[in-house]
């Protein structure tokens, strides 16, 4: 591979009390890549995202992101260097409009933000050019998973982390949206958690299996969703 | 926000201006009359810092007549003691009261919602104290009588009218600069720490620094608030400061309309010429006061003004979507 690691986390752990959410969690995502990351309920997928993000401090390892060690970081920061999340449960600014929602995510400081064409393109392209003076609240989920997209790209991601992007769609919609995030590949390098295998079959270039705070799969998705031991965690055949 | 809705902004501050502006001319007649107007201006510029707080940011400062006194008694002293003038005082305590302030709550900014609200309530119950034991500063329990009006050109003594209208100015800046943040960058930022606070962190909002910010700036009213307070009334003591008198001034933002510029200086209007206005009804006056804060929260959550704006707004969707209707039927 000759692209250079874009995020680099190097034996990532976390506790909770006894519990250890992550373990030695060794995790690259290329620059242009889209990493899946897949597990069952409780493997701590989320809580990579967490600690890589800033959310929650990680107890021990590294996290590099564009050159930069970044274990410690506030979320804030993060963000203004171009690492942006987005949440399991959709999360926007309720009370707010459409447009007061993606305004107030442009206002990182000393950032000069995007310009009025670009702005333009990516609304139409999330179709939320009709929607500007609505309340975020009154939106329907796919067009606040859509108005989240557009907070996170007006500020110029390196990198999108997201958190099972389709949860909660109609099927129709989980269609529509894989396409949207196929388009967003050539936008920006993605990292994502999702449960929906057609969303990791149509858009990772390579998956990472979590099980137990444990990595125990790192390959493309065609061999991984194929893989034994993988087949057996996510299905839980090992028990029965 | 559609136009018609920002004209009539502009017309209800036009209006509260030009009235606050007139108001110690035309009340100037009864002292007593002009008193009450005087410590309603004092609560409607308290009422503003208080609502980019409460109303924008989120946050509850409890110690926010603390902070008013720490200002009101540094005020005095350097008045009366050093023999600095009124408008030179009144600045730099307000900034160093700020300071202060922001000093005090950092520990508390780290905190959101009711644990804010609960650590200022244990600064301001600090400070409530610190001015009775201070008693060289304080003058104690007894506090600091026949303090004199802002000086004036000339040696003279601002006072009457002329101070009433000084109050106004002051009434109608404070609004105004509340008014003129609120659309800006900083305002937006407070608005969406206050909606969501995770939220805005990931997007890249220091969240701790907007807090502290706002903090900062609540503080500043508080301290002028409590200058003009002391120059006004010419009396100062630990009650004048103590958790009562932040307590009132939340209510008249809460009363009027959290995070609205017009709600706060109408429920700082309506509430603050109560005591006075009552006096005679001194039993009942608690009781009637009581009974309008429970009446506001239960009926009208959102404030006066809020609940207004969302019923208009309601209203007017309401009319809006029939007339796609009717236009589709057509």
């Amino acid at each position: 591979m000759t692209n250079m690691p874009l995020l680099e986390t190097t034996a990532l752990s976390k506790h909770f009390g006894g519990v250890s959410a992550l373990r030695d969690v060794s995790v690259t995502l290329n620059q242009g890549e889209t990493l899946g990351m897949i597990g069952p309920n409780g493997s701590g997928k989320t809580t990579f995202v967490n600690a890589v993000t800033g959310t929650l401090r990680a107890d021990s390892g590294s996290i590099q992101f564009a050159g930069t060690r970044t274990l410690g970081f506030a979320p804030n920061q993060l963000a203004a260097i171009g690492l942006v999340r987005t949440y399991q449960a959709v999360r926007v600014f309720g009370g707010l409009s459409v447009e007061a929602n993606i305004r107030t995510a442009g206002l990182l400081p000393g950032e000069a933000g995007i310009s009025r064409s670009e702005y333009d393109e990516l609304l139409t392209w999330l179709r939320l050019d009709g929607l500007p003076h609505k309340e975020a609240a009154s939106l329907t989920l796919f067009e606040q998973r859509r108005l989240e997209l557009m907070m996170r790209l007006v500020l110029r991601p390196k990198v999108i982390m997201l958190d099972e992007p389709v949860g909660g769609l109609a099927v129709t919609e989980v269609r529509e949206m894989i396409n949207l995030l196929a388009e967003l590949k050539a936008r920006c390098t993605i990292f994502v958690i999702e449960h929906t295998m057609r969303v990791i079959r149509e858009l990772a270039d390579r998956v990472v299996v979590l099980v137990s705070g444990e990595k125990i799969a790192d390959g493309p998705p065609t061999e991984i969703l194929r893989d034994s031991k993988v087949i057996e965690h996510y299905l839980g055949t090992a028990h029965a | 926000m559609s136009a018609r809705s920002s004209a009539m902004n502009s017309w209800l501050a036009v209006a509260f201006a030009v009235l606050a502006l007139a108001a110690p001319f035309l009340l100037g007649d009864s002292r007593f009359l002009a008193f009450v107007l005087g410590m309603t201006l004092i609560n409607v510029l308290w009422a503003g810092g208080m609502n980019l707080s409460y109303g924008y940011v989120g946050l509850m400062p409890l110690m926010f007549a603390g902070i008013g006194g720490i200002a009101s008694y540094a005020m005095v002293h350097l008045t009366r003691v050093e023999g600095w003038s009124f408008w030179i005082a009144t600045p730099v305590v307000s900034v160093g009261a700020a300071l202060i302030g922001v000093l005090l709550g950092l520990p508390a900014l780290r905190l959101k919602g009711f644990y804010f609200t609960l650590c200022s309530l244990v600064i301001q119950t600090v400070l409530t104290l610190a001015f009775i034991f201070f008693p060289k500063y304080t003058n104690g329990d007894t506090g600091i009588s026949q303090i004199e009006p802002p000086d004036w050109i000339g040696g003279t003594r601002l006072s009457g009218v002329w101070l009433d209208f000084a109050l106004a100015i002051a009434a109608v800046l404070g609004v105004a600069i509340v008014a003129w943040i609120v659309p800006s960058k900083l305002g937006q930022r407070f608005i969406a720490i206050r909606e969501d606070d995770i939220l805005a962190e990931s997007l890249g909002i220091n969240v701790t620094r907007y807090k502290i910010i706002a903090f900062f700036i609540v503080s500043l009213y508080a301290a002028v608030g409590g200058c003009f307070y002391a120059g006004y009334v010419g009396f100062i003591s630990p009650r004048a400061f103590d958790v009562l008198v932040s307590l009132n001034v939340w209510l008249m933002v809460a009363f009027g309309g959290r995070g609205t510029i017009a709600g706060p200086v109408l429920g700082a209007l309506v509430l603050a010429p109560i005591p006075y206005l009552l006096q005679d009804l001194q039993a009942i006056r608690d009781i009637i006061y009581g009974a309008l804060i429970i009446v506001v929260i239960l009926a009208l959550p959102g404030g006066v003004y809020g609940e207004w704006l969302k019923r208009r707004a309601r209203h007017r969707q309401a009319t809006t979507d029939s007339g796609k209707l009717a236009d589709q039927r057509t």
